[in-house]
């Protein structure tokens, strides 16, 4: 009883071993194919992990150039704007020198109308004094004058407000460093477990501490339009029209 | 006596825009790049008026704006942002900080003029 027992067992088992044979038969072409698979995978990893070893190195020199573009761009902006600050100095002084040019050739118009008056003619003479430039000529070229002025005036105020751009476009690239940083750091990271299996050395990066603290608004852009500030001055009139109410309630009661 | 206005933006250009449109109209300006060299500006000079940023490194306008309305010899000092940030939410909460005028980047120098007119003279 206790043999049969045993062989069935036994059978049991062998029938076991024949499952796990057919079963290794099935897995064998699967193995032997995720192997050969591995054979094709780890020279592309192989490159993968250069690649990335390769475009971290280059990333700092990228952040570095963008950062002398906005510098560069500062400086030029800066100049820019000091020769249109002197361009409307000198205007303001064309326009009082303008101002008293014409208030003294009014005078002085003035005086020899009455001096002729005065004088009945002088033999002629008077005719040939009063030829120049009447005060009413005068009068229209000094306001044509004063309009070309007041023209270059606008115009700087408009190269002023175009300048702005630069601290927009400033902002932009803050933000766009700030994105390649965090590329570098994740790149880095990975690397640095890449490199702890293989024991390849990791590449140290400096990462831009000035830039790393730039605040900036990514969503900054160049509107030139009034849209924006008239939205800005609806909104402050509305919080002073409910100001406005509170106060009425407050006295009503 | 002139006035003096405090310029408080992390960006050089802005802060000489502002600079050059209030020096030529007979105003002093102090400028700083950030929130928090703006608050250990004001108490040691006489500030009539502050224009700031919101986006600043270190200390950011609203904050700036917050500690002096929380500030009683200062919480009445006239405050002007000048921000690229213009979403509703942004300028709600400017003036919710206590902000008295908002003007929005790029701003005309005119307006910027006409609004610190408005609260020193």
């Amino acid at each position: 009883m206790g043999q049969q027992l045993n062989m069935e067992q036994v059978f049991q088992k062998l029938g076991d071993l024949k499952s796990f044979f057919v079963f290794g038969q099935k897995v064998v072409p699967v193995i032997q194919k995720i192997i050969d698979f591995m054979r094709d995978v780890v020279p592309l990893l192989e490159n993968v992990n250069n690649s990335i070893h390769d475009s971290t190195s280059k990333i700092p020199k990228a952040a570095t150039q963008i950062k002398n573009v906005t510098n560069a761009n500062e400086i030029a902006t800066s100049e820019i704007l000091d020769i249109v600050d002197s361009m409307s100095l000198d205007l303001t002084k064309i326009r009082t020198e303008l101002a008293d040019l014409k208030n003294g050739f009014f005078s002085q118009r003035v005086a020899l109308e009455k001096f002729g008056s005065e004088f009945k003619n002088l033999n002629g003479k008077f005719d040939a004094l009063k030829s120049g430039m009447s005060i009413d000529e005068l009068e229209n070229k000094v306001t044509s004058l004063e309009s070309i002025i007041d023209k270059i005036g606008t115009d700087s105020t408009n190269i002023t407000i175009s300048l702005q751009v630069q601290d927009i476009t400033a902002q932009q690239l803050a933000s766009v460093n700030h994105l390649i940083q965090s590329v570098q750091k994740r790149l880095s990271s990975l690397l640095f477990d890449l490199g702890k299996q293989s024991g390849v050395s990791i590449p140290e990066f400096d990462i831009d501490e000035e830039n790393r603290d730039k605040s900036f608004n990514e969503d900054a852009r160049y509107d030139r339009g009034h849209g924006k500030q008239e939205l800005v001055d609806n909104i402050i009139n509305e919080n002073k029209k409910t100001s406005q109410e509170e106060i009425d309630k407050l006295f009503a009661r | 006596m002139k006035r003096v206005i405090l310029v408080a933006d992390d960006s050089p250009t802005i802060r000489k825009f502002v600079s050059v449109a209030l020096t030529v109209k007979g105003y002093d300006i102090i400028a700083c790049s950030d929130g928090m060299e703006a608050l250990e500006k004001i108490p040691n000079n006489r500030i009539d008026l502050l224009i700031t940023d919101l986006n600043m490194p270190n200390i950011d306008g609203y904050q700036l704006i917050l500690s002096i309305r929380n500030n009683v010899e200062f919480k009445e000092l006239p405050i002007i942002v000048l921000s690229s940030l213009g979403g509703n939410d942004d300028i709600q909460r400017g003036l919710e900080c206590g902000a008295n005028s908002y003007l929005i980047k790029p701003f005309d120098p005119k307006r910027v003029l006409y609004e610190v007119s408005k609260y020193l003279n």
